[in-house]
């Protein structure tokens, strides 16, 4: 009983790790903020607003539903991301757009006030008092110029401005470094046409990995000798040293696994040569036993008795 | 009237006509078709590889049979049977359980009695490198290249999991490339093994394996695991089934699972690969200039990991003392084409000397060897993904 509960334990912590897992809110981040707009995207509407963009910085998807944006610390649950709609499933390290245009009516993504006069803009969780990310609006932002992290994802999410700066162009609902720079590839394939480099790196670490499981399982094998040529000792009653180790590891008058070998094929041989081996080797062959009755094949006893019909 | 119902019947007749194969053939197909065919042929006849060479083989029969498009039945046509069997090679997921049976069933005792004979297992892995070189030189895109280059590596599961990631258009050439010079390892490496060798070298005697202790056997695969996995984490689905199936085997107290993974699960995932990647080469995807050169490639990257791995054992011999040397002709088995490349090396040992059995010698490399390759696999995709 003691046992069951045990794993039900278990169970029942491994599951709430894993739920805890697929609704990590705490993966989103604000990425970037465009306090006034003049003169830069419109929305569905054909409207100019400002906007607030977040990142899911995750490998997972994460439902954003019944999550708050606010722009009032003393007010945390200012506008609720409505549940029920599908868009707000944000897939691994990908975008969403809130535009702050004072019009939640519109839609998901249009929540209930606008940053002319926000200091501070804050994600809240689905709780409404965990704050995953917060940042401070720098004064007197420029009209049409964006505020949002260097790199998607990355820096602060106290509320400081580490990580953050003023954009050069806005890049709403996309990365916010250029998406189209030179790939990991691309730039080992400039760096190392020939292949050689990557050769030797990688030849390196495979060498590396066997070599420290070579050291391990070296030191691991003498260890095993040891003991075992201890053991050996203790049951023999003679001293250790004298118990000398032989190459396969054995000591030296025990023998060796060939002779095991040697002589267990030795005694197969003598067991086939004195016929009392099957004929074909490894293989059970059943005879079939000729017997011409046997009650457990008999119909008689499987049929139920034939009805009769008394008349009277 | 009488007219009519024959003009009726020729014309349905001849539309259903547009729907047989005889209507869609193309010269590809016709092509494709017979290599399925001589996969089928060297699997029954000549024994080579027959678990791989008849699923491959029949699986590049049922790709190639010609298709009047949009009917929802070949494996490139999203939802259809064989599309979705294929999505565990696609998604590389078919790879890793092929790995966990892989592991259930490898005995490592030789590898631990001789640990060693770990650092063959690493020389053998120059084949995939040499072979990403090469493949860099005529053209191919890094990522492209390293896909080709783990055929070197001599490991179906692997080249599978790592081409879906880094070249998935050229997966099928490569899978079908490592398990075609998986079959012919018995073909490839003699020669070259007998080319590098003297017959001094050829005849050595290697000192026997001593007696692994279960408790050694049980630690091998959490150490193992723990160590390669902090240093290649990218390897993780392979080393991580790889190992797992190693402790299910040699903790002596999952017996059931060990023979499931080993049995039933590895049976029926072997079945599922073979048959999707030999679906795969459908005569537009295969017959390409790009698939003549990975062939080649997948060649070229056998013939330099038997090389380097023959050549590094001959070098390492210079460091060993008289008694613990190590007979070149187990270097080959670092080629991780468990256990065809291990009996090449015991066979060639015999014809020199019927009485030097390498083969439990060799098993050491072989079973490294596939620790290697999937840390190479990491590696690559690393670097290059």
């Amino acid at each position: 009983m003691k046992k069951a509960l045990k794993i039900f334990f278990l169970l029942g912590v491994l599951c709430s790790a894993v739920s805890l897992q697929a609704q990590n809110m705490g993966d989103m981040r604000l990425n970037e903020i465009l306090v006034t707009n003049t003169d830069d995207f419109e929305d569905d509407f054909g409207h100019k607003n400002g906007w607030i963009e977040l990142f899911n910085t995750s490998y997972g998807t994460v439902d954003i539903a019944g999550c708050y944006l606010t722009d009032d610390p003393g007010n945390l649950k200012k506008y609720m991301i409505p549940k029920g709609d599908i868009l707000t499933k944000i897939k691994p390290r990908q975008h969403i757009l809130f535009w702050a245009d004072n019009q939640p009516f519109r839609g998901t993504f249009h929540i209930n006030f606008d940053l002319a006069n926000a200091d501070e803009i804050l994600f809240v969780s689905s709780d409404g008092r965990t704050v995953i990310d917060r940042i401070k609006v720098p004064a007197d932002m420029p009209e049409n110029i964006s505020y949002g992290r260097t790199d998607d994802g990355i820096g602060a999410h106290d509320g400081s401005a580490e990580g953050w700066q003023t954009m050069e162009r806005t890049s709403p609902s996309t990365n916010n470094t250029d998406m189209y720079g030179e790939s990991k590839a691309a730039r080992l394939e400039k760096a190392d046409p020939y292949g050689a480099l990557m050769a030797f790196t990688a030849m390196s670490v495979v060498f590396l990995a066997l070599i420290l499981l070579y050291l391990i399982f070296k030191n691991v094998g003498n260890y095993s000798i040891r003991k075992s040529k201890q053991r050996e000792s203790r049951a023999t009653g003679t001293p250790v040293s004298s118990a000398k180790v032989s190459a396969a590891g054995s000591s030296s008058h025990e023998p060796s696994a060939e002779v095991y070998a040697a002589i267990a094929t030795a005694m197969h041989l003598y067991r086939e040569d004195s016929e009392t081996h099957d004929i074909e080797n490894t293989i059970l062959t059943i005879h079939k036993v000729s017997k011409s009755y046997s009650p457990w094949s008999s119909k008689i006893y499987t049929l139920r008795e034939t009805p009769q019909l008394k008349r009277k | 009237m009488e007219h009519n119902i024959f003009s009726l019947i020729g014309e349905n007749l001849q539309e259903f006509f547009k729907f047989t194969g005889f209507a869609n053939a193309t010269v590809g197909h016709l092509i494709m078709i017979p290599i399925g065919l001589l996969f089928i042929y060297l699997a029954i006849k000549k024994d080579w590889e027959p678990m791989l060479l008849v699923p491959i083989g029949f699986g590049i029969v049922i790709g190639n049979i010609p298709l009047f498009p949009g009917l929802n039945v070949g494996v490139y046509e999203e939802g259809s049977v064989l599309n979705i069997l294929y999505q565990g090679v696609q998604k590389g997921w078919y790879p890793p359980l092929i790995f966990l049976g892989i592991g259930a069933m490898t005995d490592f005792s030789a590898l631990i009695s001789n640990p060693k004979l770990m650092l063959i297992g690493a020389a053998a892995q120059f084949g995939i490198f040499g072979a990403y070189a090469i493949a860099l030189a005529i053209g191919f895109s890094p990522a492209e290249a390293g896909a080709i280059g783990i055929i070197g590596g001599a490991d179906g599961p692997t080249a599978i999991f790592l081409s879906s990631r880094l070249a998935p258009d050229l997966m099928g050439a490569i899978a079908v490339s490592a398990y075609s010079y998986m079959a012919l390892v018995p073909v490839i490496q003699p020669p070259i093994m007998r080319l590098l060798t003297t017959h001094k070298e050829r005849v050595m005697k290697m000192r026997p394996p001593r007696a692994v202790s279960q408790t050694e056997k049980k630690l091998f695969p959490i150490i193992g695991f723990l160590l390669t996995a902090f240093i290649v984490p990218s390897g993780l689905p392979l080393l991580g089934m790889l190992f797992f199936g190693n402790l299910l085997k040699e903790s002596g107290v999952t017996r059931r699972l060990a023979e499931t993974a080993r049995g039933p699960l590895i049976d029926v995932i072997t079945i599922l690969i073979g048959v999707t990647v030999g679906c795969s080469t459908q005569a537009d995807k295969f017959l390409q200039w790009s698939s003549v050169k990975i062939f080649i490639l997948g060649a070229g990257s056998f013939v330099i990991a038997t090389t380097a791995g023959v050549l590094f054992v001959k070098f390492f011999n210079l460091f060993l003392k008289e008694g613990n040397k190590i007979n070149p002709l187990i270097g080959n088995a670092g080629v991780s084409a468990v256990p065809d490349s291990a009996r090449v090396s015991n066979n060639v040992g015999l014809e020199y000397d019927n009485r030097n059995y390498l083969l439990m010698h060799a098993m050491g490399p072989n079973v490294a060897g596939v620790i290697g390759s999937a840390v190479a696999a990491g590696i690559l995709l690393g670097f290059l993904s």
